[in-house]
């Protein structure tokens, strides 16, 4: 029977909150708050996280970079038979692609050659690309290009500088689907003939050669074999990146974080402030409590609920305005931390993922601490003598 | 149950349906959809260049697989301190070397 919940404590607690109303509603207020950004902020992480891991999967196992001079320069294609000869490599092929510094608009886009993409690859652009018509030279482009190429009127075509100066004038045959624009808003796909001619690479260069593995398991042996038959060469495989990957979301919510912890700790202080310092009248409150025979347990349990009730309010508040900032306002202001200050800002929305992980963290992180800075000090006062605490 | 403690358990419950209904609205609308998962998969597997266009501005995050050895330096503007220990250890050896 002792353990059943009390529903006159609870009551009691209530009363107790509304009693001190306005401190309660500072409280609720700062820490509701407090939860909110917490939560956004692993929200925003999450998507962005799972975006990326969604997609990596697609890769090739492993890259391979030419190196002279502490430098990336463009690999030999001769590379790609010897890389074929090695058990269990599944496929190898060699990657023109590079940036492009559109200066009118002060942008680096991303240009990628693909082979005879008229051909090979018809079937996947009709899924993947809006308005697909083809006339050589052309290109496809993201939506964010598209937008910076019309803002410097170039509508059906574009000039490309050329390393020597002239210029190399491509048609514009599609825009990509707005459903890969956190992947293709900086990016010119076209062919690889194409590419080569504006960023004069000869036809036995390429940027990088990509190594497909069937077996997970042998891309380690494949990659040191590689590294033994190149060993001027880079070799990075898909765990690399995806390491990568994760320092970047570690830093980029970890500065978030380092900066909240401030926060975070001044709320501490002022939690502490108010809970250790209790008040004369809710001493003596306790200790009238005591006094017409309240146990000590009774008087911890009922500062339990009333913590409790003013702690998960705030967590319920701030996980739902959380949820409606990120997901339904697509997190205005912070989501500008995430996204780079270049001025082709990419506009997309925010796949929901519902981690109850991240949920459970911040639960963890902020109730039970609330709950036992109010419990102790109360606690403190509850095991003196009634007498002594009314005096 | 005196009244105030039913404001409370009905504000509590208000608050759990808000939540509820605001996860069941944008499961629907920004669920994780299979077509456009297909879509980016389709993307990636197309140009073989995994990463997000946030980084736009910077090369050597934009598209790790192409990091240059030296584009820390080419690319530097405000986010030359990428790495988080940059921040307390340098990690240039020369200059370790120098204040030895």
């Amino acid at each position: 029977m002792r353990n059943k919940i009390n529903i006159y404590l609870i009551e009691y607690a209530i009363n107790s909150i509304l009693r001190q109303k306005y401190k309660a509603i500072f409280i609720i207020i700062v820490f509701t708050l407090l939860i909110f950004l917490l939560t956004s902020i692993f929200f925003i992480t999450n998507s962005l996280r799972y975006e990326l891991d969604s997609t990596v999967e697609s890769l090739p196992e492993i890259t391979i970079q030419n190196l002279k001079a502490g430098r990336v320069v463009d690999i030999d294609v001769d590379m790609v038979d010897d890389i074929l000869g090695i058990a269990g490599v599944n496929d190898a092929v060699a990657r023109v692609w590079g940036y492009y510094y559109f200066k009118n608009g002060g942008v680096n886009l991303s240009l990628v050659g693909i082979d005879e993409y008229e051909k090979q690859y018809k079937k996947s652009f009709t899924n993947i690309v809006d308005k697909f018509d083809l006339n050589s030279p052309s290109m496809i482009l993201g939506v964010g290009v598209k937008q910076v190429f019309k803002d410097s009127y170039y509508e059906e075509y574009f000039n490309f500088i050329k390393p020597d100066g002239t210029l190399k004038k491509v048609n514009i045959a599609g825009v990509f689907d707005g459903d890969t624009k956190l992947e293709s808003n900086d990016v010119i796909i076209m062919s690889k003939d194409l590419l080569r001619e504006i960023f004069d690479i000869s036809e036995d260069k390429a940027t990088d050669i990509v190594v497909k593995v069937a077996n997970p398991q042998e891309v380690a042996t494949v990659a040191s074999k590689i590294e033994l038959m190149f060993p001027n060469s880079r070799v990075i495989t898909k765990q690399d990146l995806k390491v990568s990957y994760q320092n970047i979301f570690d830093y980029k919510s970890g500065v978030f974080l380092a900066l909240f912890i401030i926060a975070l700790f001044t709320f501490f202080i002022i939690i502490y402030d108010k809970a250790s310092g209790l008040s004369s009248e809710e001493k003596r409150e306790i200790g009238i409590l005591k006094a017409i025979g309240w146990r000590v347990d009774d008087v911890l349990k009922e500062k339990f609920y009333e913590a409790f009730i003013i702690s998960f309010f705030s967590y319920i508040a701030g996980v739902s305005l959380a949820v409606g900032y990120v997901y339904i306002f697509q997190a205005p202001l912070l989501k500008n931390i995430f996204i780079g200050y270049s001025d082709l800002k990419v506009s997309f929305e925010l796949p929901f993922i519902f981690d109850i992980q991240t949920l459970a963290l911040v639960f963890l992180l902020t109730i039970p601490i609330y709950v036992g800075a109010t419990i102790i000090p109360s606690w403190r006062v509850a095991t003196l003598e009634a007498d002594e605490v009314i005096r | 149950m005196n009244k105030k403690s039913r404001y409370t358990f009905f504000i509590f419950l208000t608050l759990f349906l808000v939540l509820t209904l605001e996860l069941f609205y944008v499961n629907f609308t920004n669920g994780v959809d299979k077509t456009s998962l297909e879509k980016k998969e389709q993307f990636v597997k197309l140009t073989t260049l995994p990463d997000l266009a946030i980084f736009s501005d910077t090369s050597y995050i934009r598209h790790r697989s192409l990091v240059n050895v030296a584009s820390i330096y080419k690319d530097d503007g405000s986010l030359r301190e990428y790495s988080i220990l940059s921040y307390a250890i340098s990690d240039s050896k020369i200059k370790k070397n120098y204040e030895k």
